[in-house]
């Protein structure tokens, strides 16, 4: 028998995005034991149904992946756990309302950085992310955030850097002294939804110029 | 009682260049008394739904001089109503009104600062910081005749920017404006400033 | 700037918006118990043409001003989230004052598409009781910036 009698079993239930992997967390609370079991359950905003989430069940680990159940992105969604402790006590904790689009993170930028003579360039790959179109192909953020861009700076010595920016992957620094160190960054920005990555970040050497030897 | 009647703030008006907005008002002064201020402000929704509602100012309620800079209170491209009541202890005065409403559109945007140096053969900028609501247009070119001239937006100032290599010999030359985007305005562009680099051009 | 179709409105800058209302979302949306129902559904925004879109946010945007906000002022002012409120209130007015939706007759068929997605959110909405019904418009913010953002260029 279940007694709805013991909210302290159960703390700071929320969702974690980021790149929209959507994993939900939550804590042990004052009361709650090694042996307390979790079930976890999420629901789309504006519908009835609280729907069970498979392979989250009666588990003592304490996150749950919910990236394809919460993956449509015109729509919001709520979570909530129910921890059963062995005497017998639960406590059930709900969410905020949660939208991915929103709380999302940006991860940095996958970069290759090439370094030659007098430059260096910058080629950034693109992220897939869990997130599917209607046709089914798998979609990128730029396909999301339609202005999103790239920001790449090269620390050219203690005074400046250089700035490069915009929305295509491909980039090169030129002017460059050879066989010399630079550090370069390169983030990802979304204006419209004050999103920005952390950098990216690569030191590279340009290369020694063997033309006159 | 010199308190019996405070008299209200007057003269009130708002100075507002790029985008910093300053309320003033002429002190009231009593002798041997520190007088303070309290500042709200509503704007055109508050004023047309709600002419009661008035919100106390962020950084000056309140306040001792007799100005207040309100641009944190003004966060939208309408007009805003301004008031100031003088207080001395449990004596308040009352309301003074800024007699027209302050929109921010009306700011004074003035040409930006900036410094252009040249390291190594390196043409480099670097324009003031002037907040998160500006942007910078930079035009720089060569000057010789027919040259084409080149555009770099620089989104934020406060760093230098490197924004050409320079061939020896020649000069180059550099001028910028502000652009505010919250009232869709640019300032007049600045100075134009030129360097030139010297020494031995550069291997291909 | 926004374009809504033919309608352009200038000066508003929508990430400042979205600060206003995330300072007040938790606050107001932990107030809303009713999650099984949706205002702004998507049969409401989904598919929206441009040339629909600006009788629909003239719209909405006008119920938001003359009812949601006006309505739900004394719990803002309870909340203590009044700066927020009026940063997003002034924006929205900012916003519907320089809409100027044609009124020609060649559009009539798509302003009453437009309004009949209004009367679906304002059916919802007067489904509920006042207070939840306010509470409920006002926690929805997020869903009508969300859709404003298709039509946004910083």
């Amino acid at each position: 028998h279940i007694t709805e009698d013991s909210p302290k079993l159960l703390q700071h239930v929320k969702f974690h995005s980021s790149n929209f992997e959507n994993i939900l967390t939550w804590e042990s609370g004052p009361d709650g034991t090694p042996d307390t079991v979790y079930s976890v359950e999420y629901k789309t905003y504006g519908e009835r149904e609280w729907l069970a989430k498979m392979g989250c069940q009666r588990i003592t680990r304490k996150s749950c992946n919910l990236t394809m159940e919460t993956g449509n992105l015109t729509e919001l969604y709520y979570a909530r756990i129910t921890a059963i402790d062995p005497g017998g006590r639960s406590a059930t904790k709900m969410t905020d309302r949660f939208s991915s689009l929103q709380h999302t993170t940006i991860k940095p930028p996958d970069v290759t950085c090439v370094p030659r003579v007098r430059s260096i360039q910058m080629i950034i790959h693109p992220i897939p992310i869990p997130i599917h179109a209607g046709d089914g192909h798998q979609l990128t953020l730029e396909e999301i955030f339609h202005d999103l861009f790239y920001r790449l700076e090269l620390r050219v010595n203690h005074t400046y850097q250089m700035h490069l920016g915009g929305k295509q992957r491909e980039y090169e620094f030129f002017g460059l002294t050879p066989d010399t160190e630079y550090l370069g960054t390169i983030m990802i920005l979304v204006p419209t939804w004050s999103k920005e990555s952390s950098p990216y970040v690569c030191g590279v050497k340009t290369l020694s110029d063997r033309t006159w030897t | 009682d010199t308190a019996a009647f405070l008299p209200a703030p007057q003269n009130l008006s708002v100075h507002s260049t790029n985008m910093k907005h300053l309320l003033t008002w002429s002190p009231v002064i009593l002798p041997g008394e520190t007088v303070y201020y309290f500042v709200e402000y509503q704007g055109e929704y508050e004023s047309l739904y709600m002419s009661h509602i008035w919100i106390p100012s962020s950084w000056c309620s309140p306040t001792e001089g007799p100005e207040c800079d309100v641009t944190d209170d003004i966060t939208a491209t309408v007009p805003y109503n301004l008031r100031v009541s003088a207080t001395l202890g449990s004596q308040s005065s009352a309301w003074s009104t800024l007699k027209h409403p302050f929109n921010r559109n009306s700011t004074i945007l003035t040409p930006p600062r900036m410094e252009v140096t040249k390291d190594g053969f390196h043409l480099v900028i670097e324009v003031e910081d002037l907040g998160p609501q500006f942007e910078f247009l930079v035009a720089y070119w060569r000057r010789e005749p027919g040259a084409k001239e080149h555009i770099k937006e620089v989104r934020s100032g406060g760093s230098p920017v490197l924004l050409e290599t320079m061939q020896p010999g020649v000069t180059y030359c550099v001028r910028a404006q502000t652009r505010v985007k919250a009232i869709r305005r640019y300032s007049a562009f600045s100075q134009v400033e030129c360097v030139e680099v010297q020494g031995e051009s550069l291997p291909l | 700037e926004f374009r809504f179709g033919s309608c352009r409105v200038e000066g508003v800058v929508l990430p400042e918006l979205w600060e206003a209302f995330q300072a007040m979302k938790h606050t107001v949306q932990a107030q809303d118990n009713v999650t099984s129902v949706r205002l702004l559904k998507q049969e409401v925004l989904q598919n929206v043409s441009d040339t629909e879109s600006c009788y629909l946010i003239h719209a909405l945007l006008k119920f938001y001003l003359n009812t949601v906000f006006k309505n739900y002022h004394k719990k803002i002012v309870e909340f203590k989230i009044l700066k927020s409120f009026s940063t997003l209130a002034n924006n929205f007015l900012a916003i519907m004052s320089k809409l100027q939706p044609s009124q020609e007759n060649e559009t009539f068929s798509i302003s009453e598409s437009a309004h009949r997605r209004f009367l679906l959110f304002r059916g919802a909405f007067k489904q509920l009781d006042i207070e939840a019904a306010l509470t409920k418009a006002f926690g929805e913010v997020d869903i009508l910036l969300t859709w404003m953002e298709k039509f946004y260029q910083l």
